[in-house]
């Protein structure tokens, strides 16, 4: 059960077959691969630029996975998001999750992904052709 | 005592985080005040707090009257945009 925060690429299909095979004798293999869009507001992106105040990252994940786990039975989960410098169609965020049953693997990965998209301690800035500017918070 | 900026505030302070030390324990409000009274570009960022959020050894805190050690680890930032 596991958290990375990294700069390199995902590579989906490798890491999905590492986990599988850790998780040989688990019922369901439930995923979730988030991509960089190219788009915004019709604006084309150049690239994402992603800061991260990883330790704070690092310690709110493990209480707030800590808190869904606490309501379901999983046998192991994966989770890697990439931060730095990200161009559109490259993969942002894997969530993979091992369970005897589907529905808690789903629940998790749906619980994981919405918490991880809102409140994790990262700051997205999208770079345009000829300006950039930092996303919106949903809270301000 | 570790002030670590994130994302525009990063930017517009042009620094990632200042290391104080503290000769006595001081309260979240006092440190905001101290860095007011730096002037310039912290005056302009830390007079309109509404639009920080700020975070004590990695926990959101509200109470700015929580009270600061020397090995605590302070960090102000605008709302996350998450990932």
């Amino acid at each position: 059960m596991k958290v990375f925060f990294q700069k390199k690429k995902i590579v989906f299909h490798s890491k999905l077959n590492e986990f599988s095979l850790k998780n040989k004798f688990s019922g369901s293999i439930s995923s979730f691969l988030g991509k960089v869009r190219p788009y915004r507001d019709k604006k084309k992106i150049k690239f994402l630029q992603i800061e991260l105040y990883k330790k704070m990252a690092y310690f709110q994940a493990d209480k707030n996975l800590k808190k869904i786990l606490s309501k379901i039975q999983i046998d192991d989960f994966l989770i890697i998001h990439r931060y730095g410098k990200l161009f559109p169609g490259e993969n942002i965020i894997l969530v993979l999750v091992a369970s005897q049953h589907r529905k808690d693997g789903l629940v998790f990965t749906k619980k994981s992904v919405e918490w991880f998209k809102k409140e994790i301690t990262f700051w997205k800035k999208e770079n345009f052709q000829l300006h950039s500017s930092w996303v919106k918070s949903e809270y301000e | 005592m570790k002030i670590l900026y994130f994302a525009q505030l990063k930017e517009t302070l042009g620094k990632d985080q200042d290391i104080i030390q503290l000769k006595s324990e001081i309260s979240v409000n006092e440190l905001i005040k101290e860095l007011i009274l730096k002037g310039g570009k912290y005056k302009e960022c830390f007079e309109q707090m509404k639009n920080l959020r700020c975070a004590v050894n990695c926990e959101y805190i509200t109470n700015y009257n929580k009270s600061l050690k020397n090995k605590d680890e302070i960090a102000f930032f605008p709302p996350v945009t998450g990932g």
